[in-house]
């Protein structure tokens, strides 16, 4: 009995928070973050570290909070930017993500997509030598045309041919990454540093070391637009006829056929869209963030997008937020390793945390619900 | 062209045994898509227990082959938890949970492998050497023309894969266990019907998978790789997944088709040094295995059938 | 006290919302027939479901033998020697016969004196025997996908026997089957019981009970009403024990008023995915202000042959007129919008998108159309106005209005939203498959009410029905389909429920 009690207790504390239908989709990524940091809080300590003085130098090395200090033409500020710089891949990242999930489709392809986009935006744009004023809105429309064609290939392949998306993505994934990588080191390899050659800077979607009030900073004009795509991504689903097809698609198939949706057009549509906009990440990345792509290496990015995506419950602002923390994790994880001598990789295994804890919140919300039924039944029949 | 198929052999018979492990799981109704991560962790854990032990004993790592892949296979099956209990007990969905645990494999393993690098051997490295496990040849085999190749500078797992495949397969197409794990992937219902407990069926198919992906993984990394580092992160778990499609999700056709990828990979790099072409075209010829998946998809998808509850969350009281 | 061999004492079963046994007590008498007569929810599935270990109760005793008991499992039933004959069959389909009835208890024999296999031989040499004892000859090397339903149904009930159950429960048997089949399997009953074993039938059909039943329990939401001894009480009475109500079984059709013909469908052939012809050259016509029924045996093409109308099925010859415009190779959306409502078999995986709120659900098929959207743009208040209209209009009970996920709706509701959106179109052919399958009685007329007043309105309707007694009721004109083929059209007043039943199973050709 009293065993029964404490247990109930416990289970009390875990989905109380989250009991309300209405808040779920803001409080279960809360708790699976909450569980996570707790998690790795545990590991750290294992390793003989301060938790609470780690998670506070991943702060300070994102911009967020203020560090004892800094060197010449750096501030908060200049972190804080650079911290926006990268996130802005991500948010497109895992926008792509968002879009292929509401049509039913898993997209793990987006670091593929990703680097081809990156690669022939380079290629065409990144060496040209044309203006800025051309050159840059040059890129993003390669960028997005490149990464559609990809996402719409898996598409066609998936509707045409029964082919799983996920098998697909992942081989285009590993033939891309050798291909490109094969190119570059015939063409356009930089004998010094082992990447491409670096791209032009008329063509780079970041402005780098901009000197404004005695600092230099990286500007990423990119992140505007992820706000301003992520925006209009939301309208697209919730308010227009495409939208309200590919969700319908995403949700149940045969039901969409049977309402005369044209099933076909729409998986290769979302895909179009879900390439696009990973096209658009790695255009801000590979001409972005960096400026020159590493061969044989795929970003991980591509797969942190999907715990990104699935933590701003696939929904576009939601993965704003989302984007923000992991992009946290991410910036703060070379101060902090500097800092307290954790090891860099720890931010990577407290992302996957997050991620297999809000792999859970389908449990959660199901056992939240069930608390409350049991509740329900339990006042009922004492009355 | 020995080597073509002497190397061929030893990359198509490790994938071959993380194959299995995803019929077995499959079969039983569960989608597996981290393969890849338990074969990375099965590979991690036999690794690191190898230079652990060679470290404390003096034993020398090349030595403790049999050993890794013991743990392997244990290291495999309890990371393969996770994913029994994510799609089983907590009805997840099972493409995100294989996606999942991928995911975190890779990170994990990173972060330990370079940890405890610093901790137990005092050295910064972001990987445990192991060596190539020692070969042999069957000489009496190995003087038959063309065939004898394959019996020609064997590495001792590829045996070890060729006993365990034949059990892997006696199980499940004539024991009990077996039948009822494929029932479970037709019909669930059926299974529960006959006062058979599903979920544990399907936990211990999932477990299975587990196991024998470790030990893949493990054959990877003292054979290819000669060490264990992210890079046994090379989507072989998803080429296993590939060849498993084109197999119909059955035992023998899945053996033909790794034989394809490893006769691809192995015939590619061959012919690259036959031509005596530039180091960098290697860089193409990797992907063969990668594009001959996505054609012979092409042809054999449709045609395939995939078990019936495959990737269903059974619940008992639904009708 | 001790004649009964089984007896359940002051049952109760609860389910969140619902108590779906209350304080029932039965006794049940070794070697007797014993009917559990109600509605769909009255409790009567539950009550069994307990007596065969898959729930356990909340409150209340079951007794076998005299022997009390804590049923815990189907396997513990088992062990009792009760078995279950589901409704639903729980089959492998590409297993054989042996295999399907063996599985959870296999024979084992050894390989070399080591490796245990399970041992199909001899399993299947048993189950020739046990199936040639109780006259329900089956060949079991057989696959269930070469199997009609009533042989399906016969795997099922060997399993029970082959597990040496001496109490059999029926789970509405004769749901899916001809009124031939049905006759069989009456006779089967009866020679099980002449066998010694004891029979639980679980129905809702009274003229079965009526039959073969000896004494029959029933229940209606829930609680015991009585046990009825079968021979003497009328079938109206127990009908009227059942619904709480008087029921007429007769619909208040008035003869129909055909007008233009507004379906005709010409030699028609449809493949299935393997290539086999599965619809083989039928032409019929509905006309406006007819009801057309299919009557068939489940899975004898009929699915197929509205599918292919709707365009959700590929048409391989053949052609489809409505009203003289030929749409044969139209897609879906063409068609709805020529004038095809189609109310599916599938509610929940075809007719409903289920995570999908009812304003959502309801505008299914007008979306994209002014006045829902313009411009691509949706018009979110449209949706919600004519949620609302067709929540009134017809009646859908649902917890939150236009905002309920139809997940949570039950299953009567969920078939109003989708007949109310369909009725909304205005097409001049209304298909409906299996629109009654699953929902209560009360329902039932309410969906037949709509269908003759939607002919009366003048459209002509196509109703697919494994149901005879439903086909029976509403059609004015009834086609029969056997293996693909049309046996027989002709007027429902010329034909009896016997004759159709004979041309269902291809006893007889028109």
């Amino acid at each position: 009995m009293d065993k029964d009690k404490r247990k109930l207790n416990l289970s009390k504390i875990i989905f109380k928070p989250i009991r309300n239908e209405k808040w779920q989709p803001i409080t279960i990524p809360v708790v699976s973050i909450v569980i996570s940091f707790i998690a790795a809080a545990i590991v750290i300590l294992l390793i003989g570290k301060n938790p609470l003085q780690a998670f506070y130098n991943l702060l300070q090395g994102a911009g967020i909070m203020p560090k004892p200090a800094y060197a010449g033409y750096k501030s908060m500020l200049t972190d804080f930017l650079s911290l926006l710089n990268a996130m802005t891949p991500l948010v497109f990242a895992s926008l792509a993500v968002a879009v292929a999930l509401k049509a039913g489709l898993f997209n793990i392809g987006v670091s593929g997509q990703m680097l081809v986009s990156g690669f022939i935006a380079t290629i065409i744009v990144g060496y040209s030598g044309l203006d800025a004023i051309i050159a840059k809105p040059l890129v993003l429309v390669v960028g997005f045309i490149t990464g559609g064609l990809v996402g719409g290939l898996v598409g066609w392949l998936k509707y045409r041919f029964n082919i799983n998306e996920v098998v697909s993505t992942i081989m285009l994934n590993y033939t891309a990454q050798y291909i490109i990588s094969f190119f570059i080191q015939m063409y356009y390899i930089d004998p010094l540093s082992r990447q491409s050659k670096y791209v032009s800077e008329e063509a780079r979607l970041t402005l780098v070391n901009v000197e404004m009030a005695n600092l230099k900073m990286d500007i990423p004009l990119g992140f505007i637009l992820a706000i301003v795509v992520a925006i209009l991504l939301k309208f697209l689903l919730d308010r227009t006829v495409v939208g309200y097809e590919i969700k319908a698609v995403g949700a149940n198939r045969k039901a969409a056929k049977f309402a005369g949706i044209n099933v076909g057009k729409n998986m290769v549509l979302a895909m179009v869209i879900s390439g696009g906009l990973a096209g658009l990440a790695g255009v801000t990345y590979y001409l972005g963030y960096y400026a020159s792509i590493q061969p044989k290496v795929l970003s991980s990015m591509g797969f942190d997008s999907i715990a990104v995506s699935l933590l701003g419950n696939i929904h576009p602002i939601g993965i704003i937020f989302s984007s923000f923390l992991v992009s946290i994790i991410d910036q703060g994880s070379t101060y902090m390793s500097s800092q307290a001598g954790i090891r860099q990789e720890i931010a990577s295994v407290i992302i996957g945390l997050i991620l297999l804890f809000s792999a859970c919140g389908a449990y959660l919300k199901h056992k939240a619900s069930q608390l409350k039924e049991k509740n329900v039944d339990r006042k009922e029949r004492r009355s | 062209m020995d080597t073509v198929i002497i190397d061929g052999l030893s990359f198509a018979l490790p994938l071959f045994i993380i194959a299995i492990g995803g019929i077995y799981s499959e079969k039983s109704g569960i989608t597996n898509l981290a393969l890849e991560g338990f074969q990375g962790f099965g590979a991690f854990v036999g690794a690191l227990s190898a230079v652990l032990i060679a470290h404390t004993s003096g034993i020398g790592v090349e030595h403790l082959f049999y050993v890794a892949l013991l743990f392997s296979m244990i290291g495999g099956m309890m990371f393969s938890i996770i994913h029994a209990v994510l799609c089983i007990k907590f009805k997840a969905d099972q493409v995100i949970s294989g996606v999942v645990i991928n995911i975190l494999a890779l990170a994990l393993t990173t972060f330990l492998t370079a940890q405890i690098n610093v901790l137990v051997f005092g050295q910064a490295s972001d990987r445990f050497q192991l060596g190539v496990s020692d070969r042999f040849t069957i000489e009496f085999l190995a003087n038959i023309p063309v065939i004898g190749a394959a019996f020609t500078n064997i590495y001792p797992f590829e045996i070890i894969i060729v006993i365990i495949a034949c059990f892997a397969w006696y199980l499940l197409y004539k024991s009990k266990f077996g039948m009822r794990l494929r029932a479970a992937g037709e019909n669930p219902h059926s299974v529960d019907a006959a006062g058979v407990d599903v979920s544990k069926v399907r936990f211990s198919a999932v477990l299975i998978s587990g196991l024998l992906s470790g030990l893949g993984g493990m054959c990877f990394a003292y054979s290819i790789s000669a060490n264990f580092s992210s890079s046994i992160y090379m989507g072989y778990g998803f080429l296993a997944i590939a060849a498993l499609i084109f197999g119909n999700w059955k035992i023998l056709p899945t053996l033909v088709a790794c034989l394809i990828f490893g006769f691809a990979k192995s015939g590619g790099s061959a012919i690259a040094m036959v031509m005596e072409l530039p180091s960098s075209f290697t860089d193409l010829f990797m992907t063969l295995p990668y594009v001959l998946t996505l054609l012979l998809l092409i042809f054999f998808s449709k045609s395939n059938r995939a078990p019936r509850a495959l990737g269903e969350i059974y619940d008992k009281g639904k009708r | 006290m001790s004649d009964y061999i089984v007896e359940m004492k002051h049952i109760t079963k609860r389910f969140p919302g619902i108590v779906a046994n209350d304080d029932v007590s039965i006794g049940i008498k070794k070697g007797e027939i014993f009917a559990l007569l109600g509605e769909n929810g009255a409790g009567k599935s539950t009550l069994m479901s307990i007596l065969s270990g898959m729930y356990e109760p909340d409150e209340g005793e079951v007794y076998i033998r005299g022997e009390k008991v804590q049923i815990s499992s189907p396997n513990h039933a088992a062990k009792l020697n009760i078995g279950m004959v589901h409704q639903h069959f729980k089959l492998v389909p590409d297993y054989t016969i042996t295999e399907n009835i063996i599985l959870g208890i296999e024979p084992m024999k050894r390989f070399a004196g080591i490796f245990p296999y399970v041992d199909i031989q001899s399993a299947n040499r048993k189950i020739e025997e046990l199936s040639k004892s109780f006259g329900l000859e089956v060949d079991p090397k057989k696959r269930i996908t070469d199997l009609t339903v009533s042989m399906q149904q016969r795997v099922e009930i060997l399993k029970v026997l082959y597990r040496e159950a001496e109490i059999l429960i029926f789970d509405e048997p004769t749901a899916v089957l001809t009124p031939q089949e049905i006759e069989f399997l009456l006779d089967i009953i009866e020679g099980l019981r002449q066998g010694g074993k004891t029979i639980i039938l679980i129905t809702h059909k009274l003229d079965e009970i009526k039959k073969v039943a000896d004494r029959c329990a029933v229940l209606n939401k829930g609680k015991l009403i009585d046990v009825l001894d079968v021979k003497e009480t009328s079938t109206n009475y127990m009908a009227q024990l059942m619904v709480g109500r008087e029921v007429s079984f007769e619909s208040a059709k008035t003869p129909a008023q055909m007008k233009d013909e507004v379906l005709k469908v010409e030699n028609l052939t449809v493949k299935n995915e393997d290539g086999f012809e599965v619809v083989k050259d039928v032409s019929f016509s509905i006309r406006g202000g007819e009801i057309f029924a299919i009557a068939g045996v489940a899975d004898n093409g009929q699915v197929e042959i509205a599918d292919a109308i709707a365009g959700l099925t590929k048409v391989s010859s053949g052609k489809i007129l409505l009203n003289e415009q030929d749409i044969t190779d139209e897609r879906i959306r063409k068609r709805t919008e020529a004038g095809i409502s189609y109310i599916p078999e599938d509610r929940q995986s075809v007719g409903l998108i289920l995570d999908f709120d009812v304003a959502t659900n309801l505008a299914l098929k007008q979306y994209y159309k002014e006045p829902f959207s313009r411009n691509g743009i949706l018009n979110k208040e449209e949706f919600d106005q004519f949620g609302n209209r067709l929540i009134e209009k017809y009646d859908i009970r649902s917890g939150q209005g236009i905002q309920t996920q139809v997940r949570s709706m039950s299953g009567g509701n969920q078939q109003k939203a989708i007949i109310a959106r369909e009725i909304e179109l205005q097409s001049p052919l209304m298909i409906f498959v299996q629109p009654t399958r699953g929902v209560d009685i009360g329902a039932i007329e309410n969906i037949h009410k709509m269908m003759i007043q939607e002919r009366d309105k003048g459209k002509a309707i196509l109703l697919v029905s494994l149901e005879l007694d439903e086909i029976m009721d509403v059609a004015d004109t009834i086609g029969v389909i056997y293996n693909g083929r049309l046996q027989k059209v002709a007027s429902s007043e010329s034909l009896t429920k016997n004759e159709v039943g004979e041309y269902m199973m291809g006893a007889k050709h028109g």
